[in-house]
């Protein structure tokens, strides 16, 4: 393992939990922390997160105790204690969070002690230990969703039939989230169901609190949100079902059958939705059919990116676009079980054509192993070659240089995106394998 | 002994008595000395902002041919995906080609915050150096290593007899000290300690056959900025050596042959220019910014007045304030009587208000990042071009405060760095950015290209109006309500 990553396509715990808090409907978020965590985090965000910065109190507005020396040697609870009860006074807030960081952990402030008691006076606050050395911006993710789970969300006595929470989607770290969640919803509510997806603009406290109510979790992520999932099955006796990220049809369709199958709901009326919804996007789809062939726009596609987006866009590319996946990078920091769920994932598509498969998040050893293959399939034949090309590269901003060195057209999606402005653009379910193919193709006719 | 024979420079509090808690008025500022008798308040309620590890990316990032390797956990430094525009636009606009920035984290974790993290950071120093074959690997130190105890010092020197690149320790823990400006002593400290040393190859390197000075850039201007005033000491038959950002290493101790070395922003460079001042007996200059008409003919004067080209200088003055001025015209009728709050760092936000009150703008608020005794002179200027006297912050970000004086004062434009603007924009009021390497601000020139932005952010700010009237700021009405400052401690001046 090297002893360093280059340029990692994540930030730490502290910040993916802030940009979680901040994602929640009138969440305040509280760091525990030095000064200098949040705007570190807005300088990510607006360099990584298709120029999304903050929401309602993000960025430079998070309040946070801004720690000395003085608090490293002496302990930080006391300035936490004023810092926390003057931002019940000064932020307008319906639900409070305290994210800790490197610093506060190591020093080994007991944040619950300053938390609790406020949490008994009926405050609507809780905290999460999010130093950053425990882990990346996914994990931040997870706490906060494990902290919402474990203290926030009372167990509800009776489920309510057809209700449903999603996780799996990290916001801001997936550039996509707001689209991407509010996809999966789409989705599900053909099928008759009501979704809780907690950090669109259309969630609201409210539900998230009768999180605990609902009939099933779906986990919309190979990776992500399992944990969550877990302890909603403990705490709240919720079952689970996992999926791959449903981008396009194929996996759209596959994705309503497991729930359908799972919630037990009628068989032949899953298959008429998905007879439609397959109907509705082939349909939307049909006149690019001609410039579509005419112009010869099928790749040879090199996909980097992180668990979620390197299998969900490699499935869509290659059994719905018709497109050749060549080489597929998988940034994330996995273990030996997830990285085999991959490669099975990877392994099935329809064209039978199985990519290079390459686990790992730095960019040159990536950039190395996709210009190797590119280079091995060279040929040389004098005048008669036949190179993997015409090529795009599907990843984000920090392979652009590969894309260049290929020759490659290239479209930023995982993070970090920053040649991109997103708001609530999205690739999940039918629509968004559109979306896709919008961007995808307009990026290669940019000079038309 | 020199700050430059310790392995870390003062933080700038101590240095500098430099503060960040403060909220009064102008007159307050302009009529006493604050470094003498304020001694630094508190908030009881703060907000998060930046720490000197961000700017001192800006700066590192920037540098050719380095390698920024980060100790610390995974999060720090990654504030560089967004200053990497900045790294691209910035090596496309001097060699014409965009290209990224090159960092890197040791990503310490909960086992190194445990057992340490040197080894890591010696296997990753080997590997970087072997991978890159970099001139310069910054080895810089977040606040994890600050806390469990690693020496990045010793870790270098350790090192650097087995690496091919010159390996510079920087201090960025952030919890060291509150004011974020320490970044550029930080860096300068690593750059002089290393770069500007007497090698047989620094030697070598040719002496200028020109007069020249030393023009200093921290990253506060970009290539735009810094091409208006290369222009203007052309004029006045000087050369210009731009340093520390995008300066190539090998020629960096060129510097040390400058005749005179010029501040850009006072607020950053007194660290480096007393070094060269003591050790190669280079004079300087720490006086006015060039942003706004009066303020760089104050520059210009000064550099000229060293060379002993007053006549020439004043010649120039005349001409290109005659022309700008002309060229102003057009816009002075929307601005006459506009209200603006500015916000930035302590010279850049008097300097350009400074300026503001030149094209007519009414002052009706400045927030300084923090106060030391370079900017004393501006707050007088200030006083003298304003006819009222108006609030005054000095805080870091803080925009709760901000909000608050925004609603108080009602200005017609707010004019505030990267990721400072929100807070105006959501209340409505119009917004013009104080600082972006891609816009050009410094010099005639920046001064009217700065105007024209003021005047097209004027004739149509309907982005901010409609915003503000669909989403609010996350502060409570009570705040509303309370003094602005009603969270500074110990923020009476005493005496």
């Amino acid at each position: 393992m090297s002893s360093f990553i280059e340029r990692p396509r994540f930030t730490c715990a502290l910040g993916g939990a802030m940009a979680t808090v901040t994602a929640l409907p009138r969440a305040i978020p509280i760091l525990h922390a030095p000064s200098g965590c949040a705007g570190n985090h807005a300088w990510t965000q607006a360099g990584g997160s298709g120029l999304q910065v903050g929401g309602y109190c993000g960025g430079l507005s998070i309040p946070g105790s801004n720690i000395q020396e003085n608090e490293v040697v002496f302990g930080g609870i006391e300035r936490l204690e004023e810092q926390v009860n003057n931002t019940l006074k000064v932020m307008d807030g319906d639900l409070y969070v305290v994210l800790t960081s490197c610093v506060t952990d190591i020093i080994g402030d007991d944040v619950a002690s300053v938390v609790r008691p406020l949490r008994e006076q009926g405050i609507d606050i809780i905290h999460a230990e999010t130093g950053g050395f425990k882990g990346n911006s996914y994990l931040g993710y997870e706490l906060v969703l494990e902290s919402l789970l474990a203290t926030y969300i009372p167990k509800a006595e009776t489920k309510k039939k057809g209700y449903v929470n999603v996780w799996g989607i990290a916001p801001s770290f997936d550039v996509f989230w707001r689209g991407n969640l509010a996809g999966i919803r789409i989705l599900l509510e053909k099928l008759g169901l009501t979704v809780n997806t907690f950090f669109t603009v259309d969630d609201s406290l409210e539900g998230i609190r009768s999180a605990g109510a609902a009939e099933f979790n779906i986990v919309v992520s190979d990776i992500l949100g399992h944990k969550a999932a877990e302890i909603s099955r403990e705490v709240h006796g919720i079952p689970y079902v996992v999926s791959t990220l449903p981008i396009g049809p194929s996996a759209s369709t596959d994705f309503l059958r497991t729930v359908g199958g799972e919630l037990g709901l009628e068989q032949a009326f899953v298959e008429e939705v998905i007879t439609q919804e397959n109907r509705r996007y082939y349909q939307l789809l049909e006149p690019l059919t001609d410039c579509f062939n005419d112009m010869d726009l099928q790749r040879y596609v090199a996909v980097i990116g992180d668990a979620n987006y390197a299998v969900a866009l490699t499935r869509f590319l290659g059994n719905d676009l018709g497109w050749l996946p060549e080489t597929v990078a998988i940034t994330d920091v996995l273990d030996e079980e997830e990285q085999s769920t991959i490669v099975a994932s990877l392994s099935s598509l329809t064209s039978g054509i199985t990519p290079k498969i390459i686990f790992n998040g730095d960019s040159t050893v990536i950039a190395g192993q996709v210009k190797e293959h590119w280079t091995s399939h060279q040929g040389k034949n004098g005048k008669y070659n036949n190179p993997l090309t015409p090529a795009f590269v599907i990843g984000s901003s920090l392979d652009r240089p590969l894309a260049l060195e290929l020759g490659a057209a290239h479209l930023s999606v995982s993070f970090p995106v920053a040649n991109r402005a997103v708001i609530d653009r999205g690739y999940t379910g039918y629509s968004g394998g559109l979306r896709l193919i919008e961007d995808l193709i307009s990026t290669i006719i940019i000079n038309r | 002994m020199s700050n430059f024979e310790q392995k870390e420079p003062p933080r700038r509090e101590h240095r500098l008595s430099a503060c960040i808690a403060r909220g009064g008025t102008l007159a307050d500022m302009a009529n006493r000395k604050m470094k003498c008798c304020i001694p630094d308040g508190e908030r009881g309620f703060t907000q998060n902002s930046i720490c000197l590890l961000l700017p001192a990316l800006g700066m590192m990032n920037s540098i050719p041919n380095s390698v920024v390797l980060m100790h610390g956990a995974v999060g720090c430094g990654s504030s560089a995906h967004g200053g990497n525009a900045g790294v691209r636009a910035g090596n496309a606009h001097r060699w014409g080609a965009a290209k990224d920035g090159t960092w890197l984290s040791t990503a310490l974790d909960e086992t190194d915050v445990i057992c340490g993290g040197e080894d890591k950071l010696e296997k990753a120093i080997r590997e970087v150096d072997q991978r890159f074959s970099p001139l310069i690997i910054f080895v810089v130190a977040g606040c994890v290593p600050g806390i469990i105890g690693d020496d990045i010092d010793g870790v270098a020197e350790r090192l650097q007899s087995e690496v091919g690149a010159k390996l510079l320790p920087v201090h960025c823990e952030g919890f060291k000290t509150k004011i974020w400006a320490t970044a550029y002593d930080a860096v300068y400290h690593a750059l002089g300690r290393v770069m500007l040393q007497d090698t047989a190859e620094n030697l070598a390197l040719p002496k200028p056959k020109k007069p020249t000075v030393n023009l200093m850039n921290v990253s506060s201007m970009g290539r735009v900025d810094e091409v208006e005033l290369e222009r203007l000491l052309t004029a006045l038959g000087l050369d210009a050596n731009i340093f520390p950002v995008f300066a190539k290493p090998e020629k960096m101790y060129s510097m040390t042959h400058a005749d005179l070395s010029i501040s850009t922003c006072p607020t950053h460079d007194d660290y480096l220019l007393t070094y060269l001042k003591e050790k190669y007996n280079i004079p300087y200059i720490i006086k006015h910014m060039p942003i706004g008409i009066g303020n760089t003919s104050e520059w210009l004067r000064s550099v000229a007045e060293f060379f002993g080209l007053q006549t020439q200088v004043e010649e120039l003055i005349a001409s290109e304030e005659a022309e700008l001025k002309k060229a102003l015209e057009e816009f002075k009728p929307l601005f006459t009587g506009k209200k603006v709050f500015v916000s930035a760092g302590e010279f850049r936000a008097l300097s350009t208000a400074i300026l503001l009150a030149e094209l007519g703008f009414e002052v009706v608020a400045v927030r300084s990042y923090h106060h030391d005794e370079f900017a004393d002179e501006e707050y007088d200027k200030l006083a003298k071009i304003t006819v009222k006297d108006f609030p005054l912050s000095i805080a870091n970000c803080q925009p709760f405060e901000e909000a608050n004086l925004i609603r108080r004062v009602k200005p017609d434009i707010f004019l505030g760095h990267m990721n400072g603007n929100a807070t105006a924009a959501k209340l409505g009021v119009a917004t013009a950015v104080i600082y972006n390497v891609g816009l050009q601000f410094v010099g005639y020139q920046g001064a009217y290209q700065l105007a024209r932005r003021l005047h097209r952010q004027l004739t149509n700010p309907n982005f901010n109006q409609n915003i503000s009237k669909w989403v609010n700021l996350p502060y409570s009405q009570e705040w509303y309500e309370s003094d602005p400052f009603a969270y500074i401690k110990n923020g009476e001046v005493e005496g």
